[in-house]
């Protein structure tokens, strides 16, 4: 469905909507539906209650011809499937079809398990009978078929209201969707026609390195910096952008060797900024994993750690068995910031250049391989970057 | 065969102390009622439309028979023209107590309800 192509922040604020909106919308159905069953059964039972009145009124009319003839032997009226018993004004049992064994008095009509008793006052006392209790048992019937209706009702509302709000979630996060796009789109236009440029650049920097001995070699290396950043920057955008349909190929990657490459990469980087760096990789560490994925990994790590560290400051880069720990001695993040660090385009410092895209590449190449990621960091004192496997 | 004895003497000490009463109200009650064909049972029936229980049966009836008047009586007044107001029991409350108790188990109205 295409809930599988939005981004993380439309899936929770559609999730979000969803929630809110079909919570209150159950809650209310749930509401309405249990006034409407509680109303139903009663008038259910009030109209059975209503055949044991009518049945009073037999019976009493019967009584009363008795007592008019007061034969020898009185035949009890009595019809299935109602019982009944007469009882004298002490409400002392006088004779009947059944002889409850407790009967609350003060009640005209109620329910006892599934029995429906009613209790008929009589005036004169007819055959010396002063109340009429007259049951049946309560017919269920109807009662379950009301249950039923009403569990129908909930589960049908339900299903179209769950469709509704994933309808009107649609169409409440499609501003949203339409403003990614549109800068999805920025960033595709905009790395394409980087790419031969910078390309061109870093090619011709090498050659000038390899070929001629250039005087101005400060500035031929602030163009390299300048350059690969831009190199690096492209990786990045593209690789968010291709994400989804990049073919992975999982293989045995040399991490120590693959670590020693980058950190050669971002030699001229770590130089510029007179950075001391400590590095301790322990010999042939490998990970099952695609290539491209380490190298966005450890180039964002090592981007961020020389980006945002003081110049002159410490790098610390530690390569064991289980992890990759990666510190440096900048500025630090606020606590407060930490958890919302990984987020695309979030940004704890605007000092320095980027898109606010690093931490979410890193993040999602640990979620894709299951790794652990951490951020220890305290703010203007140092971070640690800790990735355990 | 002790049990079955004890049994058989106090069914028939039942049956002999219930066949007794009867004898005691159709001499002290019925004999007159059948005589002068005072009809009981409508009395009865009518006792019981307006009482309901034999407890206020037994009261009003025992405060008839002590003092009979019209104005006691629970019958109409053209009952007495006629059948003859009653006189004045002379017998001691306790008799008539029983004499009352007897004929009211005479006529007993749960006696007579059977089902269909």
């Amino acid at each position: 469905m295409w809930v599988t192509d939005m981004l993380q922040s439309e899936k929770r604020s559609l999730f979000r909507f969803l929630g809110i909106y079909l919570s209150s919308t159950f809650l209310l159905f749930f509401l309405a539906t249990v006034i409407f069953y509680a109303f139903q059964k009663h008038q259910i039972i009030d109209a059975q209650k209503d055949k044991l009145k009518q049945e009073a009124v037999k019976i009493t009319a019967e009584l009363t011809l008795l007592h008019e003839t007061f034969s020898s032997s009185l035949i009890y009226p009595y019809k299935e499937p109602f019982k009944s018993a007469i009882y004298n004004l002490d409400r002392e049992y006088i004779f009947g079809s059944f002889k409850p064994k407790h009967l609350v008095w003060d009640k005209e009509a109620y329910q006892e398990s599934n029995q429906l008793i009613y209790i008929h006052a009589l005036h004169p006392y007819y055959l010396g009978a002063s109340y009429l209790v007259v049951s049946t048992k309560l017919d269920a019937k109807p009662l379950n078929d009301l249950f039923t209706i009403s569990i129908l009702f909930i589960v049908i509302a339900g299903l179209f209201f769950t469709l509704l709000g994933f309808f009107l979630g649609k169409l409440f996060i499609m501003p949203m969707k339409e403003s990614m796009e549109s800068m999805n789109r920025f960033i595709e236009d905009t790395t394409h026609e980087l790419n031969t440029p910078i390309s061109t650049i870093l090619t011709n920097i090498e050659l000038m390195d390899a070929l001629y001995d250039c005087e101005g070699k400060t500035e031929m290396r602030r163009i390299e910096i300048a350059s690969k950043t831009l190199s690096r920057l492209y990786e990045d955008l593209s690789y968010l952008k291709l994400n989804h349909n990049y073919h992975r190929q999982i293989e045995r990657v040399d991490f120590t060797g693959l670590l020693y490459d980058r950190i050669e990469y971002f030699h001229t980087l770590i130089e510029a900024k007179k950075i001391y760096l400590k590095v301790n990789l322990a010999e042939a560490i490998t990970l099952d994993i695609d290539k491209n994925d380490a190298i966005r990994m450890v180039d964002n790590l090592l981007s961020n750690a020389i980006k945002y560290n003081r110049k002159e400051g410490n790098l610390e880069v530690t390569l064991t068995d289980e992890k990759l720990r990666i510190k440096n001695s900048g500025m630090g993040i606020k606590k407060e910031e930490i958890k919302h660090i990984q987020h695309r385009f979030k940004r704890a410092n605007r000092s320095e250049g980027g898109f606010g895209i690093g931490l979410d590449i890193v993040g999602q190449v640990v979620k894709r391989y299951g790794f652990n990621f951490k951020i220890f960091s305290t703010y203007t004192k140092h971070t640690e970057v800790l990735i355990t496997w | 065969m002790v049990k079955t004895v004890s049994i058989y003497i106090v069914f028939f000490f039942f049956l002999d102390s219930k066949a007794l009463a009867q004898s005691k109200v159709e001499h002290r009650c019925m004999g007159c009622h059948i005589r002068q064909k005072i009809p009981s049972e409508l009395i009865y029936r009518r006792y019981l439309m307006k009482y309901s229980t034999h407890k206020k049966i037994r009261k009003v009836m025992l405060a008839y028979l002590k003092e009979p008047k019209k104005e006691n009586s629970i019958m109409p007044k053209q009952f007495f023209l006629k059948f003859p107001l009653k006189k004045a029991e002379d017998t001691n409350s306790s008799d008539l107590v029983q004499d009352i108790e007897r004929y009211l188990e005479y006529l007993d109205i749960r006696e007579k309800f059977v089902l269909p």
